[in-house]
């Protein structure tokens, strides 16, 4: 369960958001919703605990460390797609024989070119790579942000089957999305609104 | 351990920032002779600060390098909310620093004494001097990367912030090799180490979450 109590972010002069409130219970959904520049990725590292001048309460109840997936996901260039996903797994302390990595890949449909450095990826591509690890991990709560941008149709269809068997699992999930996600059109939302 | 292959692995395949700063130092020595004096007798006993200062300015080049692809793809990010010890990735980040600008130059100190004239004991007691003194840096330049990450003018700022802290290294190191290893400098130069090996890895985590939170 994830609660936010009466959260407010002063940034460079403003309040960024103010008193927001939210309650996301396991299995729900709940997506950010804000126009660019409204504080969504300051809320999302607040959230991953990441960023801490903020006032009022984060809840995170017995569910662990979040995942976190931002708008740099975290993919070396130098390396391949397998060690990439092994790093971000070992940071996490799961160690992951390469069958299951390459099955988490090949969800995402990377197939070819595992044994590639990720330079030779598209932008997408390197996307899919970071959003495997969805696949492994064992965090309870999901944050992300923006995870749906720069994947084409079939790579969004993906990852939001993967993100409904999370939530069907007892997962939370928190996203922000610029596009309308039919899957989560009913999701609760929170409005992010900037003040001056 | 994983992390430490990672980094050597992210070295291997993008050689190129390690090479920068070796080819800088090997230039430097190299140029020297030919712009003083060819003179052996007068080469020889600037041998060794002309490698200490060498290889302090090659660690302070290869600084901020080491950092910003992490920092640019957002690894420093999900380094600082793994469940590893930052400080322990802080170390590893330093050690692969080492690796790749201050072991190249330990290992090339015997050829760059030679092109100095130095006699071998001197050579011996400048790679000693090194063995001990270049963690420090690398320490240091670590803290300086992390400190500077991510701001526009890192490289500019980061010897400007960091230089004076390598002093202690370079004067005690040097005289170390100088005066043929007396060991008041020795002792010195190893409490050093020590107290930058238990206390820098822990400022730079500290550093290291102001870092990703800007």
């Amino acid at each position: 369960m994830l609660q936010i109590e009466s959260l407010s972010c002063f940034r460079q002069d403003r309040f960024l958001f103010k008193d927001l409130n939210a309650k996301v219970l396991p299995g729900q959904a709940l997506q950010i919703v804000g126009e660019n520049g409204s504080g969504k990725t300051t809320l999302f590292k607040i959230l991953a605990g990441l960023f801490d001048e903020y006032e009022g309460r984060v809840i995170l109840a017995d569910a662990g460390r979040p995942l976190y997936l931002g708008h740099r996901y975290a993919v070396n260039d130098q390396l391949t797609p397998i060690e990439n996903l092994n790093f971000l797994l070992k940071l996490n302390d799961m160690q992951q024989a390469e069958g299951p990595l390459t099955a988490a890949l090949a969800r995402f449909q990377l197939c070819s070119g595992l044994d590639q450095p990720c330079a030779a990826l598209s932008e997408g591509q390197k996307k899919r790579v970071a959003l495997a690890r969805l696949m492994l991990t064992s965090a309870r709560i999901w944050l992300l942000d923006e995870a749906f941008s720069a994947l084409d149709a079939p790579g969004r269809a993906v990852l939001s089957e993967v993100c409904q068997a999370h939530l069907a699992s007892g997962g939370t999930l928190i996203f922000s999305s610029h596009q309308g996600i039919p899957e989560f059109a009913s999701a609760a939302q929170l409005h992010l609104k900037a003040e001056l | 351990m994983t992390l430490l292959l990672r980094e050597l692995k992210i070295l291997l395949r993008s050689p190129a920032g390690a090479i920068q700063s070796l080819m800088f130092a090997v230039l430097v020595i190299a140029l020297f002779p030919l712009a003083i004096t060819p003179d052996p007798d007068q080469l020889a006993p600037l041998g060794i600060g002309l490698i200490w200062v060498v290889t302090l300015l090659a660690c302070l080049l290869a600084a901020d390098k080491s950092l910003a692809s992490d920092y640019a793809d957002g690894s420093l990010e999900q380094m600082v909310l793994s469940d590893y010890p930052l400080w322990w990735m802080c170390l590893v980040k330093s050690m692969a620093h080492w690796v790749s600008c201050a072991l190249p130059l330990l290992l090339m100190a015997p050829i760059l004494g030679a092109m100095l004239a130095m006699p071998l004991d001197r050579i011996v007691w400048l790679m000693a001097s090194l063995v001990l003194g270049s963690p420090i840096l690398s320490l240091f330049c670590m803290l300086g990367a992390m400190l500077t990450v991510g701001l526009n003018q890192s490289s500019a700022l980061l010897p400007i912030l960091i230089a004076p802290f390598l002093v202690p290294t370079l004067i005690l190191g040097t005289q170390w090799a100088t005066t043929g290893g007396e060991a008041f400098y020795g002792y010195m130069l190893a409490a050093l180490l020590c107290l930058s090996v238990v206390t820098l890895p822990f400022a730079t985590a500290v550093v290291a979450k102001i870092a990703v939170s800007r």
